[in-house]
């Protein structure tokens, strides 16, 4: 045998023992498949992208004149006027969100601990887990009308009524995300940490949370989120006020969301243009809060 | 790990009660402020013996609410005012539970919910009159006119059709197109609907059949829209759209509006003068309760309607009530020159006099 | 010698964190409870048995109807699941399982900036450009597209986290065996993830149900049942936002008594949701 036919016949059986599945139905399939997810993507790439681009198109050149007016002037009262103010939206959105989140997640993660870690399948753990997902369907507007009702009649407006509205939106969501994912911690962590002598609760929040610390930090700022868009509780709870106010409990306070509703619905485009300044400005704040958290949990987390 | 949840625990009830100072209705909102979000954000001067007011309900008077609390907070640096707007149904209720210190409404209590007020007899203060126009998009049509009889057939579909004889006999000599109205109403309850279709009962008797309400159940094949703005913006948009927008947001919005055959006869424009006229020709009860749509006079606007501040005739608070009963004052006389340029229209004199007349009986502790 | 209490002795801190966790669970439960109670009795003027068959709604007459917005809400929801679950589970797919790693992070903070728009700005995004640029108009359609795009970054980022806990072992066994992708993420992938997959479509389906503004918005408020997804129509909470402002007493019963109706129901999809999902594991786990 020549050199050059061995070599020739030595390609040949490498080519013959390629790996690689051949073409079949199974491979059309694979790649059909690969390409409707990426499709998926994409249509999700384009309501994000014409929302943005219709947010920061109309609201960018507002709220970046004279930087930081736009943060730190109040609402202008007269509503058809143009110029800038939506600091004290902006605090009012920090008060009731932030008030929201820490009433709301503490209690969320510990109801979910008690659902996967202490009732498994009693009676009482079924039916929270069950009311719990009914929960996520009780419309915003109901909640701050059950809200009105409990509280607004009797301490009226302030920001902690809003606050308690967006806590009762964001419970459900967190429960029932920590629960999913409380349930995808290997058992074989929880029982290492028994068998090292520790306390049930002190496994759950040293070896089990901190497991499921990612997924849980998802589902809270899924339900952060929510909260500092949703508009219909604060309307009934928090009430109209213009200027900054930094009472949690007292006196009426506005927020960025219930702002961009007021506003956008106008026919003077001085109005709209300040609610899609706003609404730019709810995006960024919730969008640097969602970064800062997941940042914050890729340090924390224990490595999968 | 015991030790970080107790800190942060003990943390979080310290800034809660650090923040937490219940403001009873009084004088002095001032209270140490909160240590947490502090973004370098402009802060309000601490206002030691300052008085809040809150009002909520119509939004039909919200611009003027507006311009006259900026106004009045100005030049009474101790008073504090937010008018929040959600409906006069709200601002009712707002009202009867105590929640707020004055309602906006473009109607009164019914009869059976005065019963619920929790705070004794209420009076009512109007503060402004106001048009609202039929507004419509047709192309190659500028200028329209209309009957009672023939807004109502239009808006409940009976005419469906710009070239209808109905249409063409109110506005003889105009070419009209041979194309679909739609309808464009309010999806929201409003006072505005409330009105509008008050005016079609009353002055197109025999033909509204709709009946009149904050919410009426039109026709399926109309469109919706939410607020004023929303109307507006299908009429825009839609070609062949008519729909009921008040004056202000019409104008706003750049739409053609439709002239009104009024009491007299004549076909009227909605602008702010003949809104005012159509105030002379009202009649006022003893309470200052009226309705000013299809009023009597040449130059009325049929479709004009009013606005009142209500408030309890007992006040509890004496700083609060001193506060409402001179902004009250302000509303009904003074600031009454800047109605115009919101395209409402003022109240006519003998009708403001008595507004004022009537502070008198708001009493004060 | 006495056998050693392995248990450590923080048996005090232990008894009040399981007090915790019980009355944070049933602080649910408390609220669910006063929600109902106190609804129902503000509600209950209102249910007469037109209310549970009549499709009419109107104020002057004083017949409220519930029909027409039970369907809304339905049909709306149902939409908006059609159109937002084969989504939301290829992007999640696609993030865990055929996007380079760099590409990872990118895309998981591009979905958290779709959750982080408000309701309400998707809700007029939806009037200005899908009712009108496109025509879509104020529709079924048009509301479940923006449900739709409203819950997908909920249904994507939980299953995300849940697809992500799939052992590799699993993956890896898969392919070893001459699985293509596709047949690794079906035979590996989805059965553990079933779970966790059908509690993320739950929050998401609960949220469209419930949603209030950007489907007050765009649904079209006029109260209507027909299968037509063109057509305009209306929702409970759509309703009940619209026309709360003005409501005089027995209209707002009504509004209430809507939501109240809207409890049940929720509570009546999420009934039958867990029993299909439950019979299919059950048929799952036997074969």
């Amino acid at each position: 045998m020549t050199a050059t036919s061995a070599y020739q016949e030595s390609t040949a059986t490498r080519r013959r023992s390629d790996l690689r599945a051949r073409r079949s139905w199974r491979t059309t399939k694979n790649d059909l498949m690969t390409g409707l997810m990426i499709g998926a993507v994409a249509l999700v790439a384009i309501p994000l992208v014409a929302v943005m681009w219709s947010v920061i198109a109309r609201g960018a050149a507002i709220a970046f004149q004279h930087f930081p007016d736009f943060f730190t002037a109040a609402v202008p009262v007269v509503s058809r006027a143009p110029g800038p103010g939506m600091g004290p939206a902006i605090l009012g959105t920090l008060l009731v969100t932030g008030g929201a989140t820490l009433i709301a997640v503490p209690i969320g993660i510990l109801g979910a601990v008690y659902l996967h870690e202490y009732g498994a399948n009693k009676q009482l753990a079924r039916l929270v887990r069950f009311m719990a997902t009914v929960m996520t369907g009780v419309p915003s507007v109901v909640m701050g009308l059950f809200v009105y009702l409990i509280w607004t009649l009797t301490f009226g407006y302030s920001a902690f009524g809003g606050a308690l509205a967006l806590a009762c939106l964001m419970l459900p969501v967190v429960i029932g995300a920590t629960e999913q994912m409380l349930r995808l911690v290997p058992s074989q962590l929880r029982e290492a940490a028994y068998a090292l002598g520790t306390t049930k609760s002190r496994t759950i929040l040293t070896v089990v949370l901190p497991a499921a610390l990612p997924g849980i930090v998802s589902g809270a700022l899924l339900a952060v989120a929510r909260a500092a868009g949703e508009t219909a509780p604060l309307l009934f709870a928090v009430g109209a006020a213009h200027e900054f106010n930094l009472h949690l409990f007292s006196e009426a306070n506005t927020a960025l969301s219930v702002q961009i509703f007021a506003n956008a619905n106008s026919s003077f485009t001085a109005s709209q243009d300040r609610a899609w300044a706003a609404a730019l400005t709810l995006v960024l704040l919730t969008f640097v809060v969602t970064l800062v958290a997941r940042l914050f949990t890729a340090r924390l987390a224990l490595k999968r | 790990m015991y030790k970080m949840i107790a800190v942060s625990a003990l943390a979080a009830l310290c800034v809660a009660a650090g923040c937490k100072k219940k403001d009873d209705g009084g004088a002095g909102g001032s209270a140490s402020p909160m240590t947490k979000e502090d973004k370098g954000a402009d802060k309000a001067p601490e206002s030691g013996g300052a008085v809040t007011i809150n009002g909520s309900g119509s939004t039909f008077q919200k611009p003027y609410q507006e311009i006259a609390l900026d106004t009045f907070t100005k030049a009474n640096a101790g008073v504090k005012i937010n008018y929040g707007g959600g409906g006069s149904g709200k601002g009712r209720q707002d009202l009867a539970d105590q929640v707020v210190d004055f309602a906006g409404a473009d109607s009164p209590y019914k009869d059976a919910d005065l019963a619920k007020n929790k705070g004794g007899d209420v009076l009512y203060f109007p503060i402004l009159l106001g048009a609202i126009t039929v507004s419509f998009n047709v192309a190659g049509v500028d200028k329209l006119q209309l009957s009672a009889a023939t807004i109502a057939k239009i808006f409940q579909r009976d005419i469906k059709k710009w070239n209808d004889k109905d249409i063409a006999a109110d506005n003889p000599g105009a070419k009209l197109p041979d194309a679909d109205i739609v309808v464009a109403h309010r999806s929201d309850g409003s006072g505005t609907t409330d009105n509008f279709t008050k005016y079609l009962d009353k002055a197109a008797k025999d033909v509204w059949k709709l009946k009149s309400g904050a919410t009426v159940e039109w026709p399926s094949d109309t469109q919706a829209g939410n607020g004023n703005p929303g109307v507006a913006q299908i009429v825009k948009s839609t070609p062949g759209a008519v729909g009921y927008v008040d004056l202000s947001d019409a104008k706003a919005s750049g739409l053609k509006f439709a002239t009104v055959k009024n009491q007299a006869g004549k076909f009227i424009e909605p602008t702010a003068d003949s809104a005012s006229a159509a105030g002379d020709g009202i009649d006022v009860k003893d309470n200052l309760l009226f309705s000013a749509l299809d009023p009597g006079g040449d130059a009325a606007y049929p479709i004009t309607y009013q606005s009142w501040v209500i408030v309890y005739a007992k006040q509890t608070d004496h700083a609060k009530g001193a506060a409402l009963k001179s902004y009250l004052k302000y509303l009904v006389s003074d600031a009454q020159a800047q109605l115009k340029s919101l395209d409402f229209a003022p109240l006519p004199k003998g009708l403001a006099d008595k507004a004022v007349a009537q502070l008198d009986k708001i009493q004060v502790p | 010698m006495q056998l050693a209490d392995l248990r450590g002795n923080k048996q005090y801190a232990d008894r009040v964190f399981s007090a915790l966790a019980v009355a944070a669970a049933g602080l649910v439960l408390l609220i669910l409870g006063m929600i109902a109670v106190i609804m129902t009795r503000r509600a209950w003027p209102a249910f007469g048995s037109e209310f549970f068959t009549s499709t009419k709604w109107s104020t002057a007459d004083h017949v409220f109807g519930a029909l027409p917005f039970v369907w809304g809400t339905l049909y709306t929801a149902l939409i908006a699941i059609v159109i937002a679950l084969p989504i939301s589970l290829g992007v999640a797919l696609f993030i865990t399982q055929i996007a380079p790693p760099v590409l990872k992070k990118p895309m998981v903070y591009l979905i958290d900036l779709l959750a982080v728009v408000p309701s309400v700005v998707f809700g007029l995004w939806g009037v200005l450009v899908l009712s009108q640029h496109f025509g879509l108009g104020r529709s079924f359609l048009t509301a479940g597209i923006i449900l739709a795009i409203m819950i997908i970054p909920i249904i994507t980022s939980l299953s995300r986290e849940v697809i992500e806990t799939t052992p590799p072992s699993e993956k890896e066994a898969a392919l070893a065996l001459g699985a293509t992708r596709w047949e690794m993420i079906g035979a590996s992938v989805i059965p553990h993830s079933k779970g966790g997959l059908v509690g993320a479509v739950m929050l998401g389906l609960g949220r469209a149900m419930g949603e209030t503004i950007a489907a007050a918005l765009v649904i079209g408020s006029i109260p209507r049942i027909t299968l037509n997804p063109f057509a305009a129509g209306d929702s409970m909470p759509a309703v009940i936002a619209n026309q709360w402002g003005e409501a005089d007493g027995p209209h707002k019963a009504a509004l209430i008594a809507l939501a109240v109706a809207l409890f049940v129901i929720t509570i009546a999809v999420n009934l039958i949701a867990t029993g299909i999902v439950q019979r299919s594991m059950k048929r799952s786990r036997g074969a």
